[in-house]
């Protein structure tokens, strides 16, 4: 067993050894023959590839030396207009040396840039097309304000499908001897939908227990890993407790992290399954939906799920009325 | 030239019993009990002064051991967290006479700093020597009526301290005012004396902080300051909302806070669901607070801070109109914001997650923001169950100890890792 993070170990190199999306890779491809590289928007769910293609598409490109040909930056961590302002035009306007005339700037998470940063990034994407192109990497292209999008070459990355996520997984657990069984597997997928990142960091965590990697041993790293747990959460609110359901949403926001978006996803899957009258279920859908909209506006996570907890403490107190 | 730097409070301390602002009941009990010393030990040994703060009861204490020259002993029960230490004070209170023939005075102060564990013992303590002191003792404490001090009060003689009315307060801060030399106008220190509720320290420091290096002093220059923070007024300002009957009463309450309206938000937030209990009521007051809330994201989106009335509206009259079917009965308690208080709290282990995820995006091509949360987790079960691993991805990150110690979250697994590192 080798000692690093095997989601960075075993990222692809190049794009050939890029196991999936396919149809991305070859249009990636055709780019690198051709010695140009239009702007790009790189928008898919996490753990699809993203990075990674822009990556191997640099590499492809610059050879072994391409560090010194790209710049990555991570909005999320510096998102403000100052980091566009100089980080971002300094390195755009400098002239490349070599044969190829321009450099890439990846920009991660770039849906996390805020608007004024986006408007400031369209202008020097503008002006320094000749010495820079850009690929922006995003969960939702939905974020990134229209005029960029319309200058970039879009690429939707999806989920890998099963196959390749096994096989994947598979190849690893073999490189690293570790033993994954087939419910094990079927355990990672359920829990990672395909994410491969987490896919992978989950199947390390496993592995350092040192054990036969087994569905029971999945869920408990998730379940550790994970600590939303949502469905308790609904199951107090739906009991009439609310300050003790606003609790345990806190303890995720703050105490573990958890990011609103996810407990929101999760929400909405459990309300469909939860005892709750089914013209009960519709409303809340349009609720969950709307808060869900908020908190893409940007709105505090705990007070607009709190209000949600509140909608669920009235449903339940409805139901049991009714019966 | 004019000291800046001496404290008014501390200049203009009473130097006798007679410059004492109010409470003269109270300093003739406590001078007939230390008279009562001249011919024999009195029944009760120690004086007991206790009110609220800032009123003037150290000062009592010391202008009477200047005016019956007394050589005082004080201490802050808070240095006095241990029964030995106290024992060791004991001591002194044990002899009249002091080592140059003057009569003692033992003043213990701050008698409400004694809590938790550490002080165990320090009350009963405190007791014992009252019981056998040989020369006066004076105790001082904001609530006599702590259980704590149920045995030592009935070995004490309880003096109560009240609060100075304004008038005196504001003839204090007119003579202050006149030996500054500064022009004030009565209203402005009638203003002053009137905010501090009795409490002459902070209408003292209240005067300095305004009049300092001044040559007058107006009512304009006063009037601007609110009442103090002190809880009574959010309070009051809850209240007005909660129980609000029309949309305007509970829109004024806000003028009354005296926090910004982010922490006003903070309060009605965290103290709604044990105001509105009705799931309907508690079901519109929260929808309320999230539609204020977004309007507070559309001002930081838009930097148009004129949307913050809409804020107003629904966090105040939003939530007092949610009130349909819940009953008012009884008195329920207004709680500070746990969210603010957690987010202090959280603060370093955020820090320190944020640290281990910056490390983390050097090498991974992740945003420390995202690896903080979305592979932290996983480090630590590996941290907690496979120190090779664990040691492995230390070195691979460049991690240091306290990152590691942070991860391992037990000392033997961060021990066992860090043998391994070495």
């Amino acid at each position: 067993m080798s000692f690093e993070m095997w989601a960075e170990k075993y990222r692809p190199k190049t794009l050939d050894s890029m196991v999936d999306q396919k149809e991305i890779v070859e249009r990636l491809k055709s780019f690198v023959k051709s010695r140009n590289v239009p702007h790009c928007i790189f928008a898919g769910p996490p753990g699809t590839g993203k990075t990674t293609a822009a990556l191997c598409l640099a590499r492809d490109l610059y050879g072994d030396a391409y560090r010194e040909h790209i710049m990555e930056l991570n909005a999320s961590d510096e998102r403000g207009i100052n980091v566009v302002r100089e980080t971002v035009k300094t390195f755009a306007r400098a002239r490349s040396i070599g044969e190829i005339p321009f450099k890439i700037m990846i920009l991660d998470e770039s849906d996390n840039m805020t608007a004024d940063a986006q408007q400031a990034l369209r202008r020097t994407m503008e002006r320094y097309t000749e010495t820079c192109r850009f690929i922006l990497c995003a969960n939702y292209s939905g974020k990134i304000i229209e005029p960029i999008q319309s200058r970039c070459a879009p690429f939707r990355f999806t989920f890998l499908p099963r196959e390749e996520h096994d096989k994947y997984l598979k190849c690893i657990a073999d490189n690293e001897n570790v033993k994954l069984l087939k419910d094990g597997l079927d355990a990672i997928f359920e829990v990672c939908s395909g994410d491969l990142r987490k896919a992978i960091n989950t199947l390390q965590a496993a592995a350092s227990l040192n054990k036969p990697v087994d569905s029971k041993v999945v869920y408990s790293i998730a379940g550790r890993a994970n600590p939303a747990d949502v469905q308790k959460m609904i199951e107090v609110a739906m009991n009439g407790n609310f300050l003790e359901a606003r609790k345990q949403l806190r303890d995720m926001i703050q105490k573990y992290g958890v990011a609103g978006s996810d407990i929101i996803r999760q929400i909405h899957t459990e309300i469909f399954r939860a005892d709750i009258s089914e013209p009960w279920k519709i409303k809340l859908a349009n609720i969950v939906g709307e808060i869900d909209y908020r908190l893409v506006e940007g709105a505090d996570e705990e007070v607009q799920l709190s209000a949600l907890l509140a909608r669920l403490v009235e449903a339940g107190y409805e139901l049991k009325k009714a019966s | 030239m004019q000291n800046l730097h001496v404290a008014w409070t501390i200049k203009y301390k009473p130097k006798s019993l007679t410059e004492v602002i109010g409470n003269k009941e109270a300093i003739q009990q406590l001078v007939d009990w230390i008279k009562s010393w001249d011919t024999s030990i009195p029944k009760k040994r120690a004086a007991f002064l206790y009110g609220p703060p800032g009123i003037g009861k150290t000062v009592t204490v010391y202008a009477l051991a200047v005016d019956f020259e007394m050589e005082l002993v004080e201490k802050n029960a808070s240095d006095y967290r241990t029964e030995e230490a106290i024992k060791r004070f004991a001591g002194l209170a044990s002899q009249f006479r002091s080592l140059f023939g003057g009569k003692r005075l033992v003043l213990l102060d701050e008698l409400d700093g004694l809590t938790g564990n550490a002080d165990r013992g320090g009350v009963g303590a405190i007791t014992e020597i009252v019981k056998t002191a040989q020369c006066p003792i004076v105790l001082i404490a904001n609530n006599p009526y702590d259980p704590r001090f149920t045995n030592l009060r009935n070995h004490c003689l309880l003096i109560e301290f009240k609060k100075p009315p304004a008038s005196e307060v504001t003839k204090h801060l007119k003579r202050i005012c006149a030996i500054e030399k500064i022009q004030a106008e009565e209203s402005a220190l009638k203003f002053i004396a009137q905010r501090s509720d009795g409490d002459i320290r902070s209408a003292v420091n209240d005067l300095q902080a305004l009049a300092l290096g001044k040559k007058t002093l107006t009512y304009e220059d006063v009037s601007w300051l609110g009442y103090r923070d002190r809880q009574e007024t959010i309070f009051n300002v809850l209240r007005l909302i909660f129980y609000g009957k029309t949309c305007q009463g509970a829109k004024q309450a806000v003028d009354m806070a005296d926090v910004d309206i982010d922490m006003l938000f903070e309060w009605i937030y965290e103290n709604v669901p044990t105001h509105f209990t009705d799931p309907h009521d508690l079901a519109k007051a929260m929808d309320a607070l999230s539609i204020a809330d977004l309007y507070r994201g559309r001002i930081s989106s838009t930097q148009d801070w004129s949307f913050t009335r809409y804020v107003i509206d629904y966090m105040t009259a939003g939530v007092a109109m949610a009130r349909q079917k819940t009953k008012i009965h009884g008195w329920t308690p207004f709680k500070f914001p746990v969210r603010i208080q957690m987010l202090s709290r959280t603060k370093a282990e955020r820090a320190m997650q944020l640290n281990i995820g910056y490390k983390i995006k050097r090498r991974c091509h992740v945003s420390a923001n995202r690896a903080s949360k979305e592979i932290l987790p996983y480090l630590k079960i590996i941290f907690k169950n496979n120190p090779n691993m664990a040691a492995g991805i230390a070195k691979w990150l460049d991690l240091d100890m306290e990152m590691v110690d942070y991860l391992a979250e037990s000392e033997k697994n961060a021990e066992a890792i860090a043998k391994l590192l070495s």
